[in-house]
């Protein structure tokens, strides 16, 4: 019973995120832009005018990892705020090794958004795929640092004990280098401004050149879905998760996954992308040693 | 026959159209088009449901323009502004009409089936014959090296930065990609992203456009470079903090395009941005595509290409020289099979 009460509340979280997602997303957008106001229903509009085109194909794709791609990044997504616990011992996914199975989530992002550039069978589309895993190895590598340092203090890889850990001190405070190190595998998973290699504007859309009609909208929705995901986790990791005073740990929760989201698509808008050599050189010489001297630090300041 | 309900809520989208420049286009479309808040100029015709042609495609363009307008999901119209040319089923606009409310109009008859979607302008078979040996081209040499369809299968060949052998692509790009410079068509040969050499098939049209808000646009800052348009770039101090703060000059890498007056994507960046207000006119008499882009990653590619105002762009363009006959791919292919738009 608790389980199903708890997938109902993530699948309503990840319903709302998504929605909330595309509106900060335009709101952020507009702001720059200098345009005036925003729709909350721009995008519902959207979407639907996204399905109410055909779905084209290419010469020769590879269809079934198409739609392989699109779907498991949409539930890679799902499996992200899946163990994310909303209460003590609420996750839908409650396991020890919870901060293990994200890793592995991370690392099939990779997987998925090459096979959707080398499934359409076009040359812009690989490039970007390409691009993706060049930029998304070390990103990882990144990753993996800063996770281990939050299950540091937890002395646990589930995401229950991290959030738990943090009563006292969040760890956005205890290792200030982890939540900006975070994001911006945020930024690269959700395929997002400085980290976006995948679906840039320079490939005219990269992977997605060729989506059209509900597979664009799909592709869409799970890069969202993987924000809302991904915020969830970051949130849980540096931000304490759902403790706060006064209200439920579910809108504790809540808040701070919006403002994660609100973050990486300020960021996304705002930073500008290098070309990836240089962005290469600047992950593995500048942010790959900062991410070990994260862990380190970490490990210094838990030991007896 | 009426409107579903998707079709109904479909309508009250932003129309999104893919914008084909020809020549003769007015220099501020992209300003038209972007303030129009009916609009959404999106960057590849998969995602459009209106292909929008702005000025007139030269005859030797048209076939380009054909497969790209093919490529557009159905339902699907075509709209001429300020264009010459003459499409079957194509409505055309007048250059003083609201260009937006016009669209809107099409894509809201389109939804509704009023208006019947466009059939492809091209028959739906290969445009060469097919050349391959084995079932899916290979033969030739080894594995590859046939060319099915009029497209050679890739070959390796060395890396030009480390020798490395790899496979070595060629095809057409352009005219209507929106990365490039309008009418700009290049025959590019890619390692990876690595451009190895390139041909011009088509020199840039005559325009007076800023591509600054293009270079934005690249450096994956879409809300500044429609900022940029919609603003006059010297009163807004605004657009020019967030563009200092974006890094998006350090993210230029330095010397990048450097032309043989010593001027580089940055210095152009920044006087086309507003940045910098040192008038610089841009020698590059000397200078070829093929100085400039080969051995280039292909996003370094496309920052050099938009840094340049059209006429330079022109200049350069006539100083290239085409590739040595060895460098070519064999086999007489058709790259046009590409041209337009990759797909």
């Amino acid at each position: 019973m608790s389980f199903a009460i708890a997938l109902i509340e993530m699948l309503t979280f990840m319903i709302f995120g998504v929605f909330l997602a595309a509106v900060l997303d335009a709101f952020f957008y507009r702001r720059i832009a200098g345009r005036s106001g925003v729709s909350l229903l721009m995008p519902l509009y959207a979407a639907a005018a996204h399905l109410s085109r055909q779905r084209l194909t290419t010469e020769a794709p590879d269809r079934l990892n198409w739609f392989l791609s699109i779907s498991g990044f949409l539930a890679l997504g799902a499996i992200g705020l899946a163990v994310v616990p909303f209460g003590p011992q609420t996750a839908v996914i409650g396991m020890e090794t919870s901060v293990v199975l994200w890793g592995a989530c991370e690392s099939l992002v990779v997987v998925l958004v090459f096979l959707h550039g080398w499934s359409p069978n076009s040359p812009l589309a690989l490039i970007g795929a390409y691009r993706y895993v060049a930029i998304g190895l070390p990103i990882m590598l990144l990753s993996m640092f800063v996770l281990i340092a939050v299950a540091l203090p937890a002395e646990s890889l589930d995401l229950r004990a991290i959030v738990i850990s943090q009563e006292g001190l969040w760890n956005v405070i205890r290792q200030p280098l982890g939540l900006p190190l975070f994001l911006l595998l945020g930024l690269s998973l959700t395929l997002r401004g400085p980290l976006d290699y995948g679906d840039s504007a320079d490939l005219a859309g990269g992977t997605s050149i060729e989506d059209s009609g509900a597979n664009r909208a799909g592709w869409q929705v799970a890069r969202l879905a993987m924000l809302v995901g991904f915020s969830a986790v970051a949130a849980s990791a540096f931000l304490g998760g759902y403790l706060g005073p006064v209200l439920p740990g579910i809108v504790w929760l809540a808040l701070k996954t919006l403002t994660v989201m609100a973050v990486i698509i300020a960021m996304g808008h705002l930073l500008a992308r290098m070309p990836v050599a240089r962005m290469l050189g600047l992950i593995w010489k500048v942010l790959l040693p900062i991410a070990f001297l994260d862990l380190l630090l970490a490990g210094l300041v838990a030991l007896p | 026959m009426g409107m579903n309900w998707l079709a109904k809520i479909a309508g009250l989208a932003e129309v999104p159209v893919f914008v084909a420049i020809g020549e003769g286009a007015p220099s501020d479309t992209a300003i038209s088009l972007c303030t129009n808040p009916a609009l959404r100029s999106v960057e590849t015709p998969r995602a459009a449901a209106i292909l929008l042609v702005v000025g007139t495609i030269p005859d030797a363009l048209l076939p380009q323009l054909h497969r790209l307008h093919d490529q557009l999901p159905h339902p699907r119209a075509t709209v001429l502004w300020h264009s010459g040319n003459r499409l079957s089923e194509a409505t055309t606009v007048g250059g003083t009409e609201d260009i937006g409310a016009s669209l809107k109009d099409v894509h809201r008859s389109l939804l509704a089936g009023n208006f019947d979607t466009e059939p492809d302008i091209l028959p739906d078979v290969p445009p060469n014959e097919w050349r391959g040996i084995g079932t899916h081209g290979q033969g030739g040499k080894g594995m590859m090296g046939g060319t099915p369809y009029g497209r050679p299968m890739a070959m390796t060949a060395a890396d030009l930065r480390d020798g490395l052998e790899l496979d070595a692509y060629t095809a057409d790009f352009g005219p209507f990609l929106p990365m490039f410079p309008p009418g700009l068509a290049l025959t590019l040969t890619l390692q990876g992203d690595v451009i190895q050499s390139v041909a011009v098939v088509h020199p840039p049209f005559e325009n007076h456009e800023n591509r600054g808000w293009v270079l934005l646009n690249l450096l994956g800052l879409p809300a500044l470079a429609e900022r940029m348009l919609r603003v006059s770039n010297d009163s807004d101090t605004t657009l020019r903090r967030l563009i200092h703060l974006s890094g998006a000059r350090a993210a230029i890498p330095k010397s990048l395009g450097r032309t043989y007056d010593g001027s580089d994507v940055r210095a152009r960046f920044d006087q086309m941005t507003g940045i910098s207000e040192h008038a610089m006119n841009a020698h590059v008499h000397q200078t070829g595509l093929d100085d400039l882009l080969i051995g280039l990653e292909w996003h370094e590619a496309m920052l050099v290409l938009n840094s340049f105002d059209t006429a330079p762009l022109r200049t350069i363009c006539a100083n290239t020289s085409d590739p040595e006959p060895d460098e070519k791919m064999e086999g007489g292919m058709d790259h046009g099979a590409h041209a337009g738009h990759m797909s």
